[in-house]
Formats: structure tokens, sequence, C-alpha cells
């Protein structure tokens, strides 16, 4: 992996790495990529992909509105500014 | 110019697409919970109604309906999302290639993908307000090919499509938006968030000025995001857009496939397509049909009702005046009635309508004493000495007369107008 | 035999056993880091603790991580209410690597330490759980695993650690690493004790749209199998005592069978693919404003402001953000991500083959348990190899178990058993016949009646 893509990688990911960090990173994670391309020699082509481990029966929700009794304690995670949530500028 | 349209239509649920909140709550966060303030832990369950309306919008498209669907996040950082991705669909959307017919022209559907919405931002100087009411309400996303070409067929296939979602359920008033694709050239910028034809149709005007523009100076146009100020009505560069590989789509294993054989249902049948279909049957102009019909349901319902019972011509004045009078909820007798007395000249003011919908005759036209009627024409001619002048230059000053006339009264306008038109000319 | 939860629940405390208890272990934990919330609450019912990425309503909840400092959970996990309202009672919350990102239980604020020698590691990331296990007599955790999460530090702790077949557990409450890997478990001092939480827990949960609710069966079979590629990974020392372990078992009655099984060679490859694609878009959302750690200035722009909360995220879990943003990037997803699909699909059918004639059984791990010195000098791939034995069942959602069955330097050694899906009372069972003729042998027994 080169620089350019690994800073692509921490922008698009919104990671700010110090010099240290983005040093040690790149080393290991080139290594980890030689790891991982090793898949190229499997043969599956043929096979499908497997999203989750077992086949799980659909499930779908009625129509039946349910309100979360537990609002103040929801809202308490977050800064409050007259019933709307505070968050940073855009 | 090549138009292409994404559209976001909020489907008419009670509860959110993955979660039991409702959805129309006025105070800001008083409809929220884990799942879509996107606590940590929460999961999404998927609302079946939503499933089925999408299903519904996507066969009434034409589309072809995935028996199988699935989802996948769409990674992206902003403060309205928050899981900082979005539930979508990629590769198995609920409805693919289909199309809407415009008046001589198909405009394809590539795709119809049902997702959740963001919450609700407001922008203030230093920080932002957000408001998690709205975030995960239903939507479906309605993608068509770059197959619009002009201004006309922006506004037939806006209207077309509105009219379809209209007969699906779809509150169109409320929650329609689309975003603008819209190239000269080559490279196409997208002008996000429109609301309404004339929005849209201002937006797609600038924006073909504004790109031709660029060209003619000898630059390209960039591959970008634009928004639309309807004061100015213009459009400017908004925030840059992630590319799709920075969205990194991924299947969203929190939740399954879902087959939608269970959900299959009749298509609505475009009302365009009954109104042409009744012009030539009936032989009344297509346009009077539409008008009547393309967005109003108990119109349809009421002239397919009436159609091998009343003169059709009749039964379409019935409705403008019904529409004009802004009543609903009529009777199939009642308007029968309706027909009847229009039929024999009457044009009834809004109280008469509904007394006669209630079942109370309407006197006819010619009860009027005509000699109390003509001193009434006489009154209104003294008081105000230049309508015979202005009449020479302007017919149409008539109506006025008819007007003050025909105050409080359930009169045939028609036949007082002859009465007006003939009083003045004596004069002059 | 029963469990000791029967035996808790009939037998008579004494007065103040629980403040007794918790006096304990506060003590012991300020040397072994087990636990990051210890409720100090009055109780009567069986003493339960909840590993760190399980909610429990009202309690501060972080995955052991910073970026979630300070959040209070306002609702507790499905697997966590119906354990409550079994009658077990909170005891507290368990560390764990950041996330579960982890195979030592290093990848924290403070390291957990191994009871056995408290200069080798825990294991992980479910460590604290699997040292809470194996300090109180009476007592079971919940906990998770991803891709060996309850295995490892089972092993390395001495305790039984089982892993359900994936949905079995609900994981409404579960703070996600992989969606699609991440499995509820337990760990108790017994399989009786393990048994007894897991029907307790287990089951469909409406508000879990993977969750199942299967019957599960329960087989006879003599018929275990080891894999060779795999056993050719195990170190000499565990190799030896692990070929030991097997003749006893033959001695029981067992036939052990030797399989080969090339399908699992890309296991590794494939399962840090798919949990780091995942894993990246879980953390997506920890961005310094709803929850957990907060960035005070809103007046920076909402990037910078995200960036910045988001540069507490520990340096594995930076590392799998960027190599999960990398492998289901548009131009290299089909190359990775989907590949790796498709080689869990192989995973699965290998595996379901094999354990349709019986249950395939192995060491835990491939080492004996490490030191922090010897942890800490390993690279990323080297670290991902430890768990060699640990992520086929993983990876392919199949239940499996891991138990003590010998002692080396005074160190527990963990196998490792794996069933077909639904077959996990199969495990248990053969783990219940292997406790009638060897006892576990423990360094602390806090809270003895």
């Amino acid at each position: 992996m080169d620089q350019k893509e690994f800073d692509r990688l921490a922008s698009i990911s919104r990671l700010r790495l110090d010099e240290n960090e983005r040093e040690k990173f790149l080393k290991e994670i080139d290594e980890v990529i030689r790891l991982f391309d090793e898949i190229e020699k499997a043969d599956v082509d043929s096979l499908e992909p497997a999203f989750h481990p077992i086949d799980i029966p659909q499930r779908l929700r009625g129509e039946e509105p349910e309100a979360f009794g537990n609002k103040k304690e929801l809202l308490g995670n977050t800064k409050i500014y007259r019933f709307y949530v505070v968050g940073p500028k855009i | 110019m090549k138009i292409g349209l994404e559209t976001h239509v909020l489907l008419p649920t009670k509860t959110k697409l993955f979660c039991s909140d409702a959805v129309a709550v006025e105070q800001p966060n008083s409809s929220v919970c884990p799942v879509c303030m996107g606590l940590p832990g929460s999961k999404p369950v998927l609302n079946k109604e939503a499933v089925a309306i999408a299903v519904k919008i996507s066969a009434s498209l034409n589309c072809r309906i995935n028996n199988k669907i699935s989802f996948v996040r769409k990674v992206y950082f902003y403060p309205d999302l928050p899981k900082n991705f979005q539930i979508t669909q990629l590769e198995e959307p609920v409805g693919e290639k289909g199309f809407v017919q415009i008046r001589g022209k198909k405009i394809r559907i590539r795709r119809i993908q049902i997702e959740e919405d963001p919450a609700s931002i407001i922008r203030e100087k230093d920080y932002t307000l957000v408001d998690f009411n709205r975030s995960g309400a239903p939507l479906v996303e309605i993608v068509t090919e770059p197959d619009i070409g002009n201004e006309e067929e922006l506004r037939d296939f806006y209207t077309e499509l509105n009219s379809l979602l209209y007969y699906v359920g779809v509150d169109i008033e409320k929650e329609v938006k689309s975003d603008l694709n819209l190239s000269v050239a080559e490279e196409r910028v997208e002008v996000k968030n429109v609301t309404g034809i004339n929005n849209l149709l201002g937006a797609a005007r600038y924006e073909a000025a504004r790109q031709t523009a660029v060209i003619k100076s000898g630059e390209s146009v960039r591959l970008e995001t634009r928004s639309y100020d309807e004061k100015s009505r213009t459009t400017k560069v908004s925030r840059e857009k992630e590319t799709e590989e920075e969205y990194g789509f991924l299947y969203e294993t929190d939740l399954t496939n879902y087959d939608t054989d269970w959900a299959l249902v009749q298509p609505v049948r475009p009302a365009s397509l009954i109104a042409q279909e009744w012009a030539g049957e009936y032989n009344v102009p297509e346009n009077r049909i539409r008008e009547a019909i393309m967005f109003n349901k108990e119109a349809l319902s009421l002239l397919d009702h009436g159609r091998n019972l009343y003169g059709f011509g009749e039964m379409l004045a019935v409705i403008r005046l019904l529409k004009q009078a802004d009543i609903m909820n009529v009777t199939s007798e009642g308007f029968g009635r309706l027909v009847s007395a229009v039929k024999n000249g009457a044009s009834p003011d809004k109280t008469t309508l509904e007394k006669y919908l209630r079942g109370v005759e309407i006197p006819d036209a010619g009860t009027v004493d005509e000699s109390e009627i003509l001193s009434e024409i006489k009154k209104v001619l003294e008081k105000d000495k230049s309508i015979k002048e202005k009449y020479k230059k302007n017919p149409n000053i008539v109506n006025f007369v008819v007007g003050e006339v025909s105050k409080g009264k359930n009169v045939d306008r028609k036949a007082l107008a002859k009465l007006v038109k003939k009083e003045i000319e004596d004069l002059l | 035999m029963t469990s000791s939860i029967s035996k808790f629940v009939r037998s008579e405390k004494r007065e103040g056993y629980y403040d007794r208890l918790v006096t304990d272990l506060t003590g012991l934990n300020d040397r072994l880091n087990a636990f990051s919330v210890i409720d100090g609450n009055m109780k009567v019912g069986f003493p339960l603790s909840v590993k760190d990425n399980l909610c429990v309503k009202g309690f501060e909840c972080t995955a052991s991580s910073k970026i979630l400092r300070g959040y209070i959970p306002p609702f507790s996990a499905t697997v966590v209410e119906r354990a409550l309202n079994a009658g077990f009672s909170f005891l507290g919350k368990t560390r764990m690597d950041e996330f579960g990102f982890g195979t030592f239980g290093i990848n924290n604020d403070k390291p957990v330490r191994n009871p056995f020698d408290e200069r080798r590691v825990a294991g992980g990331s479910s460590a604290g759980s699997a040292v809470a296990t194996s300090i109180m007599k009476y007592h079971v955790s919940l906990a998770e695993s991803t891709g060996g999460s309850i295995s490892a530090p089972a092993a390395f702790c001495g305790v039984v650690g089982f892993t359900p077949t994936y949905g079995l557990l609900s994981r409404y409450g579960l703070i996600d690493y992989a969606n699609s890997l991440d499995k509820v478990g337990v760990m108790g001092r017994s399989s009786q004790d393990v048994r007894y939480l897991f029907d307790k827990v287990k089951g469909y949960d409406r508000r879990d749209s993977t969750s199942v609710d299967s019957a599960l069966k329960s087989r006879e079979t003599k018929n275990l199998m080891i894999v060779e590629e795999l056993l050719d990974k195990v170190e000499d020392r565990v190799k030896t005592r692990f070929l030991g372990f097997l003749d006893r078992l033959k001695g029981n009655g067992y036939s052990v069978e030797s399989v080969s099984a090339k399908d699992l060679e890309h296991s590794i490859a494939a399962y840090y693919i798919i949990s780091m694609a995942e894993a990246s878009t879980n953390l997506a959302k920890y961005c310094g404003f709803k929850y957990g750690l907060k960035v005070d200035d809103f007046t920076k722009g909402y990037n910078d402001f995200f960036s910045e909360a988001r540069a507490s995220f520990g340096a594995e879990a930076k590392r799998r953000i960027l190599l999960g943003t990398f492998v289901r990037g548009k131009s290299v997803r089909s190359r990775y991500y989907s590949r790796a699909t498709k080689i869990r699909r192989a995973v699965i059918n290998r595996l379901k083959a094999l354990t349709k004639k019986g249950l395939l059984i192995s060491p835990t791990m491939p080492v004996l348990t490490p030191t922090f010195e010897e942890v800490e000098k390993l690279t990323p791939v080297q670290n991902y190899a430890m768990d060699i034995l640990t992520v086929p069942p993983n990876l392919a959602g199949m239940p499996h178990v891991s138990f003590p069955y010998d002692y080396l330097n005074g160190l527990p050694l963990g196998a490792q058993a794996v069933s077909d899906h639904f077959d996990d009372y199969t495990l248990l069972d053969f783990v219940s016949e292997w406790e009638k003729g060897f006892r576990y042998e423990f360094k602390y027994n806090l809270g003895d009646l």
C-alpha cells in the first residue's frame, strides 16, 4: 500500500494519526494485506457467498407503534438545547 | 441535455423503517429510541408495511420485483446520520428496470430502493441542532435513467410519477424530494434536495445554462454536488461528494434476506392512461379528464361509477364545481343529483351544493323572476356608468356584472350573461 | 451431576455473604483487572458477571474503549434481561480487548492478568469474564466471541467457555464488533453451570433480526476427529499433552480419527477480512457527540470534531478500521470481501460435512499461556495466527466449547470441541462426561460457602 492510499483511508475513516502511528501502521498494514492476498489461491469461485453462517428465517415487524419508555436516559448521554441534540458545526 | 432524477419518497407507514417509533411527531426528539439514535447495542428490525408499499410502488412503475431483497450499509460521516452509515439497498433492491410512460416516451426507471431517512439538522453559526424524529423514517429512492431530455419532459415525468405515487397512497404534498442529475456534455452535476416541480425546472434551467457557458468558455464541467437556492433560482457548490469507493458498501448483516412474494399486488393503473381511454370513449378532451383525475381518487371513482349513467361533460363540470367549493366525500347518489341539476342549467354555489348533496332540491334557474333580475342588472349598470364603455374594449366585463347580480342567488350564469350582454348592448 | 447453581440456591448463605464477596473480589481485582465495574449493591441470586460489550441498563458500558467512556445505556441486552429475570444477580462488568479486538486481553486501559500466573496474559477478548470465572467458586459469566474470544481466555484461565450456534443467543444490547460473526456465549466452572445459564437466555428475540429459535438436538457420539493441518500448527509441548489427552479419551471409549481439511487453510485471512470490514462500519458511529467520550468544541467543523474524538481509539481498533475500510472499497471489494464470504461458505460446508460424523477436537490455543513480554513482541500477523484453531468454528457459526484437560507448569491447558449447527447440547454432554473423570483446578475460590 502506498502512502497516498494509506492517507486516503485514514481521511475517509476520520482517523487522524500522528507520525509515529502512521509509520508503524503503514508497515503493519502492508504485512496484513499480504496475508489477505493469500486468499486469491482459494478455489471458491463457484460457491455462493455466505453473508451469515446459518440460514435465518426472515423476520418482519408489524405496524404497532411503541414508544421507548426511557427517554430521559436515552437523551441523557447527549447535550440538549431546546429539545434538540447539539452537534458539531457543518 | 440529459436529466436523471433520484426521487426520495416518504412511505405512508405508522412506524419507522427499522424501529417501532411513530413517524410523524412534532416536538423534537420525542419519537426516538436506541435504534434510530444509533446507540451501540441496538439492532434494526424491518417494517413489513414499508416493504409492502415499496413493492406496490415498484410494481406501479413497471419494475421487475426482486423476490429476494437485502440491505447494505453506505458509510459516510455527517452529524445527521446517527450511525455514520445509512441502511439502504444496492445489489438486491426492491425494484429494477421499470419505466414511467409519459406522452410519447418511456422514462426508464433504473432501480427503486428502500432506505432510512437521516435525522433533520438545523445549521447554526457555531454548531448544529439535530432532531432524530425523522431519523429512520421509511423512504424509497426512485432512480431514473438519464432519459429526460428537456423541461417539458421533466414536467410530464414529475406529474406522472406524482400521480402514481398519489394513487399508491403517498402524501405527495409533504415529502417528495429529488436529486437532479444533469449533463449537457460528459460530466454530470448533481443538484441535491430539490422540492417541487417549479424548483426542479428552475434548477434544470440554471444548470443547463451554466454548464453550456462553462463549456463555451473552453473549460470542462466539474463532477460535483450542488444545491439549489430557491430565492435566486441558482445552484451553488455544496459539500464534496464522497465517491462510491468511499461509501464502501457492505452487506447489512444485522438484517437478512427478505422475500417479497407475499407483498405482490395489482399495480396502480396510471390515471393518465385512464384519461386517455375515457377521452376516446366519451369524446371529451383528454386534458379535462386529466385535470379531474390525476390527483383526485374520489373524482376518479365518481367518474368511473357514473360514466355509463350520466353525460361525461356534465360529470366533469360537477367535479370542477365540487373542487372549487372544496367539497369532499360525495356519495354517488348526491353526485347523480348534482349532475342532473347541472344538466338542467343550474350553477350552484357552495352552500347550495352542500344542501343539494344532502338531498334538498336546488330551485331551477327558470324559477327566478326575470323582471327582478332585469332590474338588478339595470341597477348595477347605473351605479357604474363606465361599464358600457369598458365593454367595447373588453366584453369579458359581462362576467363582473354577472357576479354582482348573482350574489346570494341561485341562477343560471350562462342565461344571466346573455341578459346582461343584451342590456349593455341596448344602452350603447 | 447437578450444577453448582442449584446447590448455591438451596444453601443457607452466611450473613453478609455478598459484602464479603465484593470486598474480596475488589481486592483481588486491583491486581488482575478482571472487572471494570463491580456492583456492590445487596443481592440474593447466583453471581453473574457480564462482558463489557453487553449493555446493562444504568451501568457504564464501554467495551473497554476510551471512546465510550461515560456511556450509560438506557436499556439492557436481552440476554442480561433474561438472566436477571431467571434470578441471577448482576455482579459487575468484565474487562475485554477494546471492542473485542484481541486474543490476549491486553488491548485496553488495564491489561487483564492470569490468576494462575500474573506475569501471563488471561487471553481475550473475553479476558475479564474468564478471570472472574476462574477466581470465584459460585459464578457464571455472559461473554461473547467473534473469532475465538470465549475459547481463548477460557483455555488460558482453565474454565469452561461455551460459544453457541450463531443466532441462538440474542445480540440485542451487544456492542457490535462484526455482526455476522458475533455470538454471545457463557463461561462457567462446569458444563452444568454453563448449560443452566444458556437455557435461561437462549432463543428468538424480536429485537434481533438474526436471532433464531431452534429445537436443539443432542446425539450420542463417540466419534472424535482431529484435523491434521490444524494440529501441525501447535507447539510441541502442548501437542504432546494433547495427544496424551486423546489417549485418555480413547480409554473412555471414544474413537479418534485424523482427517484432512484443506478448505480451512484460508480461514484466518477470510475471518479477518470479514470481521474488519464489518467492524470498520460499526465503529463509524463513534464520533464524540451523542454518547461516550465528548468533544466540547462544537465550533470545529464536523470533520475535525469527529477526527478529534476518533483519535482516542486504541491502536488495534485504528488498524482494523483502516484495513476494514480498505477491503470494502469499491475497486477491491470483490478481491477481498466478496471472496472471503465464499471462503466462509467453503469452511461451513467442510465443517458441516465433518461434524455430521462426530465432534472435532483440538487444543484450543496453539501455545502455552504466554507472558506479557512474549505477546508484546508479536507482529499483528503473528498475533492473528494465534487464532488458527478458534477461527474456523467461529467463521462458520458452529457451536464450540473449550474446557481444561490438563495442567502444564501450573498452567491450565484447554481443549476445544466443535459440533454441527444447533447441535449445542451434544457438546455440553461431551464435556459433562469428561468432567466425571477429571477435576478442574483453581487458584482462588472467592465466595465459597
